[in-house]
């Protein structure tokens, strides 16, 4: 067993930021993000002549359709007729560095999971003062899970039974493309899409959810799991494989929606932004088939109202108030639509109009085989050190 | 995608090394090949700053590649009519600047035009952009979401019938095709189809033109006989480049634009192109042509193709601020919105809103196939392209260029001969040395050759020299000068090369006495049964005769421009990517 003090060796700074972002994911997406110094900083809304006050929201793109609606539905309320709600797209980790840089300079902060929180705290902690939340609440819970076009998902399990990594990574091998796989010739070869793990939570947690499948494990992976020679090989091979990568998970979907087969034949995505694509997906290039990993992970769609020293105090009262609706029951039930499994546990996942209920043909579905504990920061290292070495 | 993406970047900073020999740096290559695009793809001033605005409107610049002006034309107007305004009150009125695509990235790279919004044609140019600006600027180009407007995949466009010879549309077919044809010595007679001649095909310069090069690449790959990323070695493989110079001497030309083979196989029919590569779009807009001779049908190859897929950003420099982007956002929503998005489709683009399903007329009645393509070719390494490219220099068609230069003495006016020639020796500079060239020049008097068949690889200064020693005097005797140069290209025309006659003239005929303008045309007409060489004529100055030049060069399916002192050489630099 190769001991992981073996690995790749960084700076003492490079091993100082490693640290602080390992709470929760990878240096790689802190070092780019730190490129975006063009200075325009996203200025905050005030509270505007009209006497309506102003908030934005910067936000994971995996949950823009159910926020717009939020945004738009909010002022319709009592709570909320006196705010406009504005949105802000930004990566899980991008938000996190550019609201503790203050070029954000948002009122509430909502990324795809909880492990942006550390890289963001850290930051806060060398650039502004104070606790920066003043709230956090789980809105909603996601799984990772595989994508496949139907047709081609039926040729795949007919050739390897089940859609897992190794079966994916035998499929990327495959010199001769579909024809040997058993599809059309035609078809090309096998094209896997991934989350770029530099830059989003979900390509990290992928990175994770390939080390849990090879040893089989619930419990948190280490660094020496990591680091064993024989998951390397496979992880090397899987890594150099891997045909396209996209900075988020949104953009890889509407990629794959896009520009159909030809561009991806599977690919690994939050379970709600599946849900979404569905659809669409039918209205282009034909039906999708979702495939959940043995074991999986959740991502838990935070929602924090921040006590950031450009908020004013009714500011901070429309968040906090803009918080209260989105766990609202109206609001959730509204998110299950969306395929977000309701962070409020009153709302019944399986409840009327839930996809979980009318999208079982595609393979969506509410039990999770297992569910992997997040791994180690060492461990998260070493899988984005190798990752970067691969490609 | 992304690296794909990349890996073009990466070749397109090759192909201005090879161009441009004194520069060294990336982002000088990046430049000049931005400034290349620039000057092929649009003719347009588009740099003047917008004409001042009421203060209660907020003017948006929009700069986009032009194969979407129809669309973004009819969808701005009805934005602008609208009269969406921001939450201050102003209204929002957005200018479209429809150019190149090169041009739409380097209008914010070189701070000219200073557009607020961009959306060239392809995520190529923005990744190239983003690099050259990182590295100028150190600052990304774009800030924000980057939208996909539309998309349209890179087809291989065929006569109906032709395609249904080959199989289509039961039978997959590809670029593999296109090889068969091209080096079959029967043409269409091996297909039992010998009325047809011989198989005429087209794609763009690769040098200049996102879909020429995704042809070659594509040819590439069909003479290796692989569909797995190509390798040096393969380009190093005798067979691979003998294949390739096969499927080659089926091109009737190249050009910089997509948009030319489309408007020259609708207008001229079988006769000038049997296939060309161009986009699933312009397909399905050609059943729109009221003159087109056949149905054109779009055939997706089963080895694989590249999109073209529009994507829209702001602009992220000083001049957009808050309230630009605010305004720009909401315009760009406007394009992605149900409606506009419909009459995108209604034009052949296929939806950017994953909401919009893809419908009519993406579909068999416009020689369409919404469920193509299939599979992408992967897009090799920057090395491998490189190598590519070399290899297409040196084993594409090749060409015989008649130059003939009107000499008459109002060519002494405003120094006209002296840009004129300037503009010839671009012309020559431009050609490869296994080209060939021989020069006319003409008044009323003399129409002897300067030279004839001189070939660049040996005789390019000897060339330059005679055309550096041209001087104007006398009358015109335009029609007696063509025909002579037309009679010398046909007599080339058959040694495999293209055979093509570049004539420039400022003024009316006055002097010719053996040839008349119906006569030449009788002469020059070119016909299915009849093929010849094209004459691309350039109407020089106020006093030259459009309307007989345009004529001309419309008989052989050619190209006519119109110019003068200012833009002459860039014509005669466009002129060369024909050949």
């Amino acid at each position: 067993m190769q001991d992981h003090h073996e690995g790749p060796r960084l700076t003492k700074i490079g091993r100082l930021a490693f640290t602080l972002f390992i709470a929760g994911c990878g240096f790689g997406a802190y070092k780019l993000l730190q490129r975006d110094k063009s200075g325009t900083s996203t200025a905050t809304p005030t509270t505007q002549a009209t006497g309506k006050t102003s908030i934005t929201i910067s936000y994971g793109s995996e949950k823009k359709r159910w926020l717009e609606w939020a945004a738009a539905e909010f002022p319709k309320t009592p709570e909320g007729a006196n705010t406009t709600v504005e949105l802000l797209s930004r990566g899980s980790l991008e938000g996190a560095r550019a609201i503790a840089a203050g070029t954000d300079k948002v009122h509430g902060w909502t990324p795809a999971g909880s492990l942006a929180r550390e890289v963001f705290l850290s930051d806060w902690a060398s650039q502004q003062s104070g606790q920066p939340i003043a709230r956090e609440e789980m809105l909603a819970l996601s799984p990772m899970v595989f994508v496949m076009w139907e047709e081609r998902h039926a040729v795949f399990a007919q050739k390897y039974g089940e859609v897992n990594f190794e079966t994916l990574s035998k499929a990327l091998q495959e010199p001769g493309g579909w024809g040997n796989l058993g599809g059309k010739p035609e078809w090309g070869f096998f094209k896997l899409g991934l989350s770029d793990p530099a830059k989003s939570n979900s390509g990290l947690t992928t990175l994770a959810l390939m080390a849990a499948h090879f040893h089989g494990k619930t419990q948190s992976l280490s660094p020496a799991d990591v680091a064993q020679a024989e998951f390397q090989a496979f992880f090397q091979k899987l890594a150099k494989s891997v045909t396209g990568l996209s900075p988020s998970s949104g953009s890889m979907m509407k990629e794959m929606i896009l520009k159909g087969p030809a561009t991806y034949d599977c690919l690994l995505t939050y379970e709600s932004v599946a849900v979404e694509a569905l659809a669409s997906a039918e209205g282009r290039w034909g039906k999708l088939r979702l495939v959940y990993p043995k074991i999986n992970f959740w991502n838990d769609h935070p929602f924090y109202a921040l006590n950031a020293p450009w908020a004013s105090r009714e500011q901070r009262q429309a968040t906090e108030a803009f918080l209260k609706f989105l766990l609202s029951e109206t609001a959730q039930r509204e998110a299950l639509k969306y395929g977000l499994r309701p962070g409020e546990p009153s709302v019944p996942i399986l409840g009327q109009g839930s996809p979980f209920k009318n999208l079982t043909a595609s393979g969506l579905r509410v039990e999770i085989p297992a569910v992997c504990q997040p791994p180690s920061a060492d461990a998260i290292l070493n899988l984005l050190t190798g990752w970067q070495r691969a490609r | 995608m992304a690296s794909s993406f990349r890996t073009i970047l990466r070749n397109d900073v090759f192909f201005m090394k090879n161009t441009c020999p004194n520069f060294g740096s990336p982002t000088l290559l990046v430049c000049c090949l931005l400034a290349t695009f620039a000057l092929l793809g649009c003719k347009k001033s588009t740099t003047q700053p917008a004409s001042p605005q009421p203060q209660n409107t907020i003017s948006i610049l929009f700069a986009y590649g032009s194969e979407k002006e129809t669309w973004i034309n009819q969808v701005t107007e009805s934005f602008n009519s609208a009269g969406r305004k921001l939450p201050d009150g102003r209204i929002i009125q957005v200018k479209p600047l429809p150019m190149g695509s090169g041009e739409c990235v380097e209008q914010v790279l070189a701070e000219t035009g200073k557009p607020h919004l961009i959306s060239p044609a392809s995520s190529v140019f923005l990744k190239l952009a983003e690099a050259d600006s990182l590295a100028r600027k150190g600052t990304p180009l774009l800030k924000g979401d980057i939208e996909t407007l539309v998309l349209s995949p890179v087809v291989i466009a065929m006569w109906q019938p032709m395609a249904k010879a080959l199989g289509w549309p039961g039978k997959a077919l590809g670029w593999g095709n296109i090889e068969s044809l091209a080096t079959s010595k029967e043409g269409w007679a091996g297909l039992g189809k010998p009325q047809w001649g011989p198989f005429r095909y087209g794609h763009t310069h690769p040098e200049y033109s996102n879909s020429g090069l995704i042809s070659i690449l594509a040819e590439i790959h069909a003479a290796a006989g692989k569909t797995q990323p190509l390798t040096l070695q393969d380009l190093a493989q005798p067979n691979v480049a003998k294949r390739l110079e096969a499927m080659e001497q089926a091109v009737a030309h190249y050009g910089s634009s997509t948009g030319f083979f489309g408007k020259r196989m609708y207008a001229a029919g079988p006769a000038a192109f049997s296939a060309a590569v161009l986009y699933e779009n312009m397909v399905v807009t050609s059943r729109n042509e009221p003159n087109l001779p056949l149905p054109l049908v779009a055939i997706y190859p089963k080895e694989g193709t590249f999109w073209s897929d529009h994507p829209a950003g702001v602009v992220n420099r000083p001049w957009v601020g808050a309230a630009e982007e605010a305004a720009g956002r909401l315009y760009l929503q406007y394009l992605m919105d149900t409606p506009a998005q419909q009459t995108a489709l209604a034009l052949g683009f296929r939806p950017g809103n994953v909401a919009v399903p893809v419908a009519a007329p993406i579909d068999a009645a416009h020689g369409a196939d919404a469920t193509q393509p299939q599979t992408t070719l992967p897009t090799p390494e920057a090395t491998v392209i490189r190598g590519a490219l070399d290899l297409w220099k040196r084993h594409k068609k090749h060409s015989h260029v008649f130059l003939a230069l009107d000499c008459s003495g109002s060519m002494s006016q405003e120094n006209r001969m002296g840009f004129a020639r300037q503009g010839g020796l671009d012309l020559l500079r431009q050609l490869a040395p296994e080209d060939q060239v021989s020069a006319l020049p003409f008044n009323h008097t003399s129409n002897d050759w300067a030279f004839q068949g001189l070939s660049l690889a040996n005789s390019r200064a000897p060339a330059e020299s005679a055309i550096d020693a041209l001087f104007a005097s006398g009358g015109t005797a335009l029609y007696d000068a063509l025909a002579e140069a037309h009679e010398a290209a046909i007599k080339t025309g058959s040694s495999g090369k293209i055979a093509a006659v570049v004539v420039l003239s400022d003024g009316a005929d006055e002097s010719s006495a053996r040839w008349t303008l119906n006569k030449l045309l009788q002469k020059i007409t070119v016909t299915a049964e009849r093929p010849g060489p094209r004459i691309f004529t350039i109407a020089y100055g106020a006093n030259a005769k459009k309307d007989v030049l345009t004529r001309i060069a419309e008989a052989t399916q050619g190209k006519s421009y119109t110019g003068g002192t200012a833009d002459i050489r860039q014509i005669f630099r466009e002129i060369s990517t024909f050949f």
